[in-house]
């Protein structure tokens, strides 16, 4: 993702609340599990923006997804059924993300 | 010049573009459609497997669903960044391709066709560009979609790689004025920067305009 240099709204969330581990706060445990790559097309707002809107995250729980896809170039953002993770890695499609699903502790 | 979305009093959301700025909008934005058919082989006509495979007539159904069956790998760098493989696993990556790919084809040709209309009924000049909720949305992914074909035809494979080709580009002109050339690449990639950039920013807009 392209790095914004100049974001007008500090936000008001603090990152390191740790009740707040966005690990421990994905609904549904399964065995397949949906994986969003970073890119460097798609701007650091709009990936929070469809972890917010599409699996209706928090603030905080999309913008730590966002930032693990940033920094580790890879984050599992949800966990289910294969139906399950074919749903959710279309729509990250739809989105334009880049996304595969496989199975869950696969890498 | 342009001037950012923002969120109405009604709960629409407006921008301000110039006539020049929506041309180039919706010119992209058809030739991303047109890549999309062309790449996955899908008629103008994007709804004709949609409505075979609803048909009443037997051998129509089974037609297309045989069509859906073996939906076609992209053979297009930017094609394959729209429809990326959903596995490392080949067999799991076509499974899903004919179950998914027809679907998100037509959902991004929808939204593609969705800002040209946007675009088309503001008129030709400079002025305000009004979108609902439900329109925004397909904003928002369409401008994307085209942003990840333009980023493909500047070649950016990495974090930063933006900022290394806007850097090229400066010293591009800094070494032109000195000694003019006319590239028609050069131009041709400067247009394909300066679009992208503006791109960027209506996205970034309309992102803060809906939070």
């Amino acid at each position: 993702m392209p790095v914004e240099l100049s974001r007008a709204d500090p936000g008001t969330e603090s990152l390191t609340d740790p009740a707040g581990s966005a690990q421990a706060t994905l609904e549904t445990e399964g065995p397949w599990c949906t994986v969003v790559w970073n890119d460097p097309v798609n701007l650091m707002s709009y990936v929070e923006f469809v972890f917010r809107r599409y699996f209706g995250y928090s603030h905080l729980v999309a913008e730590q997804l966002m930032m693990q896809v940033h920094e580790d170039g890879r984050a599992v953002v949800s966990r289910g059924s294969r139906e399950r993770a074919e749903t959710d890695v279309q729509a990250m499609h739809s989105f334009g993300l880049q996304a595969t699903l496989e199975i869950a502790g696969e890498s | 010049m342009a001037h950012a979305f923002r969120r109405r009093a009604d709960g629409t959301l407006a921008c301000r573009l110039d006539g020049e700025e929506k041309a180039i909008i919706a010119q992209v934005a058809q030739e991303t459609a047109e890549l999309i058919r062309a790449d996955l082989g899908i008629d103008t006509d994007g709804g004709v497997l949609h409505r075979a495979a609803q048909s009443e007539d037997p051998l129509r159904r089974l037609e297309a669903e045989f069509a859906g069956r073996d939906a076609r790998t992209p053979t297009d760098s930017a094609v394959r960044r729209l429809f990326p493989a959903a596995s490392d696993d080949p067999d799991l990556a076509t499974e899903y391709r004919r179950l998914a790919q027809q679907d998100l084809a037509e959902g991004k040709l929808a939204d593609l066709r969705r800002v040209m209309q946007i675009l088309d009924r503001t008129g030709g000049g400079h002025g305000e560009v009004v979108v609902d909720d439900a329109e925004s949305m397909a904003m928002l992914r369409a401008l994307n979609d085209v942003r990840i074909v333009l980023a493909d035809r500047l070649g950016l494979k990495r974090d930063g790689d933006f900022d290394t080709v806007r850097m090229l580009q400066q010293i591009g002109e800094d070494v032109e004025g000195a000694e003019p050339v006319g590239d028609d690449e050069h131009v041709g990639s400067d247009i394909v920067i300066a679009v992208y950039e503006l791109l960027s920013w209506l996205q970034e807009s309309l992102l803060r305009a809906l939070d």
